[in-house]
């Protein structure tokens, strides 16, 4: 059932996804080449993936806003809950197909990109949780129309911070390692958690909202 | 007796400008039932609350004795439903929509859905936006009987249809009610629709249920009648829904027409549409009080 939702939303988005494909290929070859520090082909891959899902989603509730079919969906026995968790699988579903295209071109392409390592796929998986577990359900609440400025500027002016709070980190030769004195392999399994936790609260924010909103 | 099929009982809403106000009425099993009233009486609150798009303050919803809210997901698969708005994806064809609507139902039809696509002589691949406002409708219809729905809900169908195509959609209800233990439940403003095939009638003004009862049994009940204005007193005057006085004469609608036939000789009896028995009940003419 979920998966059908997920689905739908790529059909919704089918017109884009080619360009977007794309761009998961080009996107973190160009990011990489213009940042001339360690882990360039990470950051590359992040900010790609960052705006990637960003406008695929958008677009998807773009056009949810126009046509409702979630109403209609709501009149199906697709529940409201399924409704809202399959925004989450969705968010999921880009994020491995974007993972395994960055993997793809690194291998290919003699272009210089990094294979991503468990840690980099974990503070990315992170990144993505916290920057959609706090859109999706203010999105809920609020809609598409009143919100999409604000994430907007949000997601835009990623580029232009992410890279600078690397490169101080990098340049004050800090760590995670240094902040949190556990293993390693806790440390990354505490990237997964967190990102889990923060996915599972937001859905649970989401649902609550939703289930209170008159379609 | 008719089995219910769906029962709402004491159904609240309350928004800023309008009100849901203890709505109670039940649909039999086997009949097709008209709900009826203007634009903005609460029909399309009333039908998506049942629906659970808009969420009721108070009250009930139950559908073959369980609560809706409830058991959602089990008895939403026994529900057709056609919305207004169609709440399409425009861009999607009629393949990829139903290809998302389809998996949605335990029971999906395929060899139903086809049939209905040939009988309406819809192309898989055409896109939604590319559909007129009456093949848009067929279209609903066709995915929402390709289930095996015990309950079909329909919100205004033919609004905005021409004739020709509310013709065919009001057969197209009559084929479906053929097979045993159907009902229908459709809401309308054009209530001409009904004289050929609602069994029931349910009227709803400003969120509040005035009626809910047979067509037949209103039909039989309620007259226009004419006469001259020395008929009326203030016995004879309770007996009107509406009342129109010239200086010619009077002409009022009646809901008891047995009672105005004893008291009232020497007047013209017709017999009246639904719509205007409808508007005599909202007040619509002017009105005896």
């Amino acid at each position: 059932m979920l998966i059908s939702l997920v689905r739908k939303d790529l059909l919704i988005v089918k017109k884009y996804l080619l360009l977007m494909f794309i761009f998961a290929i080009v996107g973190p070859i160009f990011i990489s080449s213009e940042l001339k520090f360690l882990n360039g082909s990470f950051i590359g891959f992040l900010i790609t993936v960052l705006f990637l899902e960003y406008i695929i989603f958008n677009s998807v509730s773009m056009a949810e806003d126009k046509y409702k079919g979630s109403a209609l969906l709501c009149t199906t026995p697709y529940t409201r809950d399924a409704v809202v968790r399959a925004k989450y699988l969705f968010v999921l579903v880009i994020f491995i197909i974007s993972l395994i295209t960055y993997t793809l071109t690194a291998s290919v392409t003699p272009l210089g990109l990094e294979r991503l390592n468990i840690t980099n796929v974990g503070i990315s998986l992170l990144t993505l949780s916290f920057f959609f577990g706090v859109l999706i359900p203010v999105q809920f609440k609020f809609g598409y129309e009143k919100t999409k400025m604000f994430f907007f500027f949000v997601v835009f002016l990623t580029p232009f911070i992410f890279p600078t709070i690397v490169q101080w980190l990098q340049s004050h030769n800090l760590e995670m390692s240094i902040m949190l004195p556990l293993p390693h392999i806790i440390q990354v399994c505490l990237l997964y958690l967190i990102s889990l936790l923060i996915t599972f609260i937001s859905m649970l924010l989401s649902k609550q909202i939703y289930a209170k909103k008159n379609l | 007796m008719m089995d219910t099929i769906l029962e709402v009982s004491d159904l609240s809403k309350s928004f800023a400008n309008f009100n849901l106000n203890h709505v109670n009425f039940s649909l039999k099993e086997g009949c097709i039932t008209g709900f009826i009233g203007i634009n903005g009486s609460g029909k399309t609150t009333t039908i998506k609350t049942i629906l659970g798009l808009i969420l009721k303050d108070t009250g009930s919803i139950t559908f073959l004795g369980k609560e809706l809210a409830d058991h959602e997901r089990e008895l939403k698969n026994r529900i057709g439903v056609v919305l207004d708005d169609g709440y399409f994806y425009e861009e999607m064809t009629l393949k990829e929509m139903k290809s998302v609507i389809a998996p949605a139902y335990t029971n999906w039809d395929d060899a139903i859905f086809q049939s209905y696509m040939n009988k309406f002589k819809l192309q898989v691949n055409q896109k939604i936006s590319t559909l007129s406002k009456g093949m848009r409708m067929k279209y609903a219809i066709a995915l929402a009987l390709s289930h095996h729905a015990d309950l079909l809900i329909m919100d205004e169908p033919t609004s905005g249809l021409d004739p020709l195509v509310r013709s065919e959609l009001m057969d197209i209800l009559l084929d479906f009610m053929k097979e045993e233990g159907k009902s229908v439940f459709f809401s309308t403003h054009i209530t001409s629709d009904l004289d050929r095939i609602a069994d029931m009638l349910i009227l709803i003004d400003k969120g509040n249920i005035l009626f809910n009862e047979e067509k037949d049994q209103l039909l039989e009940t309620h007259a226009i009648v004419k006469g001259d204005t020395r008929l009326l007193n203030e016995q004879t005057r309770k007996l009107f829904l509406t009342l129109r006085e010239t200086t010619y004469g009077f002409e009022g609608i009646t809901h008891d027409i047995h009672i105005v036939r004893q008291h009232m000789k020497d007047v013209v009896i017709e017999k009246p549409t639904i719509e205007q028995i409808m508007l005599a009940h909202i007040g619509g003419h002017q009105h005896v009080n």
